[in-house]
């Protein structure tokens, strides 16, 4: 369906370095890499958006469908390949759902009747029939998600093409657009491209894999069967590196493959010290019976917390529950309609997109407005411990997604902040990004901050957090410390956790930890 | 959030293909502007309201009957105020004298105030009069026919910027949101939210970000095959586009000119107007598209139209066969009365309050 | 097949302008224009015993000529192939500046549209100048419901804005215009634009509002000096302190954004490969 011959893309630098790959009709192909790594122009390159849409220079051949690229625009392609972007909303060409899933037929001239016939079944096929009158504006993250997979869906194209169709959403609405595009695959028999940051939720649905690896000469590429590429890859789902860690053959891709293959693992490590995380200090931040409310609507219901120093404190909950609200009104954003929040020093927010804190036109010029008076250099003198060797002459928006985390990180504690909190920090941030973020966070809790993170993430929460707080409906219904809270529940518990239990290590580096310290 | 969902439960109901409802404004604005009986006026914007009233659906369309009442009231004000300050003297009776301040005459010999008249007064006022029934019939068809409907009737060869004006509009309320995002982030900073400086911190964001959200949008729309079907403009079309814009000019030109040179411009203008349409219809022919549930025409839109087209043409009509009673109206003349015609003009504006709404789109 | 091989057998990507310019379209907007002049200028250029005598009635009929004559000039535009980068940053940029539309007419005649439509038409080149001050006009009446006979003289004149800023000269001489020269042009264009924008559309609607029994009332018909100067008189009493007001925040506008704005809009057509790299 989809041959790539020696494909090699360049812009100002080499991104991809000759690559070949076959992928067959109805295969699921998972794209993977670090950030950076070329991901998103080699799905650009089979939708032909590279290089009629994005410049740069192209050598080799790409045909989908024997259409090659170079005679064929992205227009041209549409009725073969569908592609859906990360952001829905920045996609949407009309305001009603119905208008936007009848857009791509309009444009390739299919007939009134048909047209109403293949948008009846796309409404069924994606459970979208209830929203058919909605305007775009009011759907959530999941809905708008599947109104974009419908869109495309509606033109009938044989391929689709997802560049992280779910690194904006919460793992339900995630879990919800996976399984839509495992139907697709199994009951349409599509042809799935995806791009994809969270590995654990979509390499059991894998046919092939392609792992890209960046060298200065444009990133190569691994071309195989899941198991088999993710055994030297860079970027691999926890279960497999534990796995790698174990010497398991095969290598398992799921929390299944590996629970069978764990019972040694567990026995060895049956007596394993859990290590301690350190105890907190003295009180930063506190609630009391603290209220949020828009309109008649009860965001943050009476919520008492106490945040001490030292210690990484996890708000978790599903979309809606309060954690934003109640992490706003902690920073002193947002008027709390009754209760009261005292803070010990500074506080320091850093909202969900990093960006919006941001608005001047190079890191240079952000850093040095951010310098606390009398201190000027400072604010880059974070930055070049929180993420080393961010260029400063470079527009904020042309970072990668984790150097503008750092840079918003950065220009919040440059002025001394004491309590640092973080609204879903590990949007769109890669293993190698989320790794270097919980080293940052470990390394403010050691020096005494006290951290709040909002977040869906159990893999990261399992790498930094001492204490979970879960929210429902505005209102605390668990507050423990994390290892106990994390382990409790067979289903949202992070992957290594699953493998193991009843033994309660969370993460790879602990178990390569307790498996040295024996 | 009220007003989506007000426009969500609007969508199911219509009150008709978008363009009839023009035709109908247009043919009341031609009535009002021709007609110059003040009770005849007054009526006919009552006419009008009376239409807004009864056919305007749910939606953030819904006030612009209001501000079309208010701004009629403020022209008629503007209209008087002027009259006031500036108005030349006439031989009816001063209703009061104002104390005159005279202009330097370096700067134009004017004087303001000075003696106010009866006749110069009330002319101004029943002209304002005239301008506010205009004001507020555009206010009652942007209440009842949501401009933004008319988006979807576009002819094809409009294409393009038909597309741009639908992203415009769609995109308006996400960049709001994100403003406001970006303001409350910038709170976070301690940067000051007011003055330019606050206006310079959320601008630039939100302009870098439409920016980007621009690229993604045209590579969606690229890749669900916009424009494929079109091929280059052909030399046939621009000529004859070309021809018919310099006839219009000329048509224009023309009817500026003394009284002579009226048909000839007619039949440049109708001749420009037949050139574009035609040359339209051919552009049309090379974008291959359909359209999803196109607005239908059905015979509601056929009385609205003809109750636009009667309006006017009896306004038109009847100026002439009887000036005394619908033509410009002085007060010497004595108090106006109500002509027959003029219940034909009523009746064609009041028409479509009383034609049903259409279920569903 | 060795990777320098590759590189040469495809030759590099050219960029391009957003709207080209080109004989066709220099035509039309040139025709387009035309009427506008006319529309804009009847009242100094009708004669005592036209058709259109009537106050009321010009300014309504020469705007039914006028949005015709600019729904002409989109269908040229079209029918030339517009590029769908161009329509999506059309669409965006216009959204922009309806939103920003209102905040500016709130504080004291602050245009801040104006900014935009000016520092959109340098970056973009004069076609899409034209254009972005027409949809900026149309979607700023659609989201305010603002649709009515003033539409289509709004729309020229915000899309003649757009588009002397395209033309306005790259270099003086042999120097390359960069920074604060560029930023200096850009805000004595803006000035004079703002002023004209409210003189011309003051004048096509002048007996409109003034009526014609007053000082400051057109005559139909009378020379064209004598109607000129009650024009004057006119603007002075109504519109050119505001006039002026705006030509100022213009000037003040492009002074304190004008940079942050240019580079912004430059880093997009750069990635939209408009211009070259």
């Amino acid at each position: 369906m989809i041959e790539i011959e020696n494909l090699s893309v360049g812009y100002d630098a080499p991104v991809l370095d000759r690559l070949s790959a076959t992928i067959d009709e109805g295969e699921l192909c998972l794209v993977i890499g670090p950030t950076g790594s070329g991901k998103s122009t080699l799905l650009g390159a089979i939708s032909a958006r590279v290089p009629h849409l994005t410049g740069g220079r192209v050598a080799g051949r790409v045909r989908i469908d024997g259409r090659d690229t170079r005679q064929h625009r992205p227009r041209d392609l549409a009725d073969l390949v569908g592609v859906v972007g990360q952001d829905p909303a920045a996609t949407f060409t009309t305001d009603v759902v119905e208008d936007e899933l009848a857009f791509t037929m309009e444009q390739l001239g299919v007939p009134e009747p048909l047209m109403r016939r293949r948008l009846e079944d796309v409404l069924d096929l994606l459970d979208l029939a209830e929203l058919r009158r909605r305007p775009l504006a009011t759907l959530s993250g999941g809905q708008a998600q599947r109104v974009a997979i419908g869109a495309v869906l509606t033109a009938q194209p044989r391929v689709l093409v997802l560049d992280e169709p779910t690194s904006a959403l919460d793992p339900a609405a995630a879990e919800d657009v996976l399984a839509a595009l495992a139907r697709l695959v199994h009951d349409a028999g599509v042809t799935v491209v995806l791009a994809e940051h969270r590995l654990e939720r979509v390499v059991g649905f894998a046919d092939r894999v392609i792992s890209l690896t960046p060298t200065p000469d444009g990133a190569t590429a691994a071309v195989g069967a899941p198991a088999e590429v993710l055994a030297r890859a860079a970027v691999a789902p926890p279960v497999t590196r534990l796995g790698r860690l174990a010497g398991w053959e095969p290598l398992p891709l799921t929390v299944r493959d590996a629970r069978r293959a764990a019972g040694d693992l567990r026995t060895r490590l049956g007596s394993a010290v859990v290590p301690r995380t350190p105890a907190p200090g003295e009180e930063l931040l506190r609630a009391d019976r603290l209220r949020v409310t828009y309109g008649s609507v009860v965001a943050v219901r009476d919520v008492d917390l106490s945040v001490p120093a030292g210690q990484i404190l996890a708000l978790t909950g599903r979309n809606g529950a309060g954690k934003s609200s109640l992490l706003w009104a902690l920073a002193g954003a947002l008027p709390p309609t009754a209760g009261r929040v005292r803070a010990g020093g500074r506080v320091a927010l850093v909202p969900q997109s990093p960006e919006d804190l941001l608005f001047r036109l190079t890191v240079v010029a952000e850093c040095a407005a951010a310098d606390p008076p009398g201190e000027s250099g400072a604010t880059r003198t974070l930055l070049d411990e929180l993420a080393p060797g961010v260029p400063g002459e470079v527009n904020p928006r042309d970072l990668s997604e984790g150097q503008r985390l750092a840079l918003a990180l950065a220009v919040q504690l440059a002025p001394g902040a004491t309590v640092l909190l973080l609204d879903e920090p590990t949007r769109g941030l890669d293993y190698g990004a989320k790794a270097r973020l919980a080293e940052v966070l470990i390394g403010l809790r050691d020096a005494g901050h006290a951290v709040v993170v909002a977040s869906h993430d159990v893999e990261f929460l399992a790498q930094v957090a001492g204490r979970i707080v879960q929210l429902a409906d505005g209102q605390v219904v668990t507050d423990g410390p994390a290892r106990t809270v994390l382990t409790d529940s067979a289903l949202t518990a992070p992957q290594v956790a699953r493998v193991l239990a009843p033994v309660p290590l969370l993460s790879v580096a602990e178990v390569a930890a307790a498996l040295a310290g024996r | 959030m009220t007003t989506l969902a007000a426009e969500h439960n609007d969508s199911l109901r219509s009150t008709g293909h978008p363009l009839a409802w023009w035709a109908w404004a247009a043919g009341c604005a031609v009535a009002a502007s021709r007609v110059g009986n003040p009770v005849v006026l007054v009526l006919l914007l009552l006419a009008v309201v009376l239409v807004a009233l009864a056919r305007r659906p749910a939606g953030p369309w819904h006030r612009a009957l209001e501000a079309g009442l208010l701004l009629g009231a403020v022209v008629v004000l503007v209209r008087t105020g002027f009259y006031l300050l500036l108005g030349l003297p006439d031989s009816s009776p001063v209703l009061v004298t104002l104390p005159t301040i005279e202009l330097p005459a370096w700067f134009s010999n004017v004087s303001l105030l000075g003696e106010v008249h009866v006749a110069g007064l009330v002319q101004a006022a029943v002209a304002g009069l005239a301008l506010a029934v205009l004001i507020v019939t555009v206010g009652a068809v942007n209440a009842v026919a949501s401009p933004r409907r008319a988006l979807r009737s576009l002819p094809a060869s409009l294409h393009h910027l038909g597309s741009a004006a639908v992203i415009a509009v769609s995109a308006a309320p996400q960049l709001l949101t994100a403003a406001r995002r970006v303001r409350r982030a910038q709170r976070l900073r301690g940067q000051p939210a007011r003055g330019l400086r606050g206006l310079a911190a959320t601008l630039i964001p939100v302009l870098a970000g439409a920016l980007d959200q621009a690229l993604d949008l045209a590579a969606s729309m690229d890749s669900r095959g916009y424009a494929r079907a079109q091929r280059g403009g052909s030399r046939l079309v621009g000529a004859a586009l070309v021809i018919a814009l310099l006839a219009a000019a000329a048509g224009g030109y023309g009817l500026l000119a003394a009284t002579g040179a009226t048909t000839l411009s007619a039949v440049l203008l109708a001749g420009g107007v037949l050139l574009a349409v035609g040359a339209s219809v051919l552009a049309s022919r090379s974008v291959r598209r359909t359209r999803y549930r196109a607005e239908p025409w059905g015979w509601p839109e056929t009385v609205i139209t003809t109750c636009g087209v009667l309006a006017a043409a009896t306004a038109w009509v009847g100026v002439i066969l009887d000036p005394a009673g619908l033509g410009p109206w002085r007060l010497s003349t004595g108090w106006p009365g109500l002509p027959l015609l003029a219940l034909g003009i009523l009746a064609a504006a009041a028409v479509p309050a009383f034609l049903p709404d259409r279920e569903g789109r | 097949m060795t990777a320098e091989q590759g590189w040469s057998a495809t030759s590099p990507w050219r960029a391009g302008r957003a709207v080209p310019v080109g004989l066709r379209l220099g035509l039309v907007l040139g025709a387009v224009s035309l009427v506008g002049l006319l529309a804009f200028g009847w009242p100094l250029l009708i004669a005592p015993g036209s058709v259109l005598a009537s106050a009321t009635t010009a300014p309504l009929v020469l705007g039914v000529v006028l949005a015709a004559a600019l729904v002409v000039t989109l269908v040229a535009v079209s029918d030339g192939g517009l590029d769908v980068r161009a329509v999506a940053m059309l669409g965006l940029l216009s959204a922009v500046g309806a939103l920003v539309r209102p905040i500016g007419s709130g504080t004291g005649g602050v245009e801040t549209v104006f900014v935009l439509l000016v520092l959109g038409g340098r970056v973009f080149g004069a076609g899409f100048g034209f254009l972005l001050g027409v949809t900026t006009m149309v979607a700023s009446a659609l989201l305010t419901g603002g649709v009515g006979p003033w539409l289509p003289y709004q729309m020229l004149a915000a899309g003649w804005v757009g588009l002397g800023a395209g033309l306005l000269p790259e270099r003086i001489g042999a120097r390359r215009l960069h920074g604060v020269a560029e930023l200096v042009l850009l805000a004595a264009y803006g000035a004079i634009a703002s002023v004209l924008f409210g003189v011309v559309m003051n004048l096509s609607f002048w007996p409109f509002l003034a009526g014609t029994g007053t000082a400051i009332s057109f005559v139909a018909g009378a020379p064209v000096v004598e109607n000129l100067g009650r024009f004057l008189a006119y603007s002075v009493v109504t519109s050119l302190p505001w006039d002026l007001l705006r030509a100022l925040t213009t000037v003040v506008g492009i002074g304190l954004f004008g940079h942050a704005v240019l580079v912004t809009l430059r880093r997009a057509a750069r990635r939209a490969v408009f211009i070259e790299q």
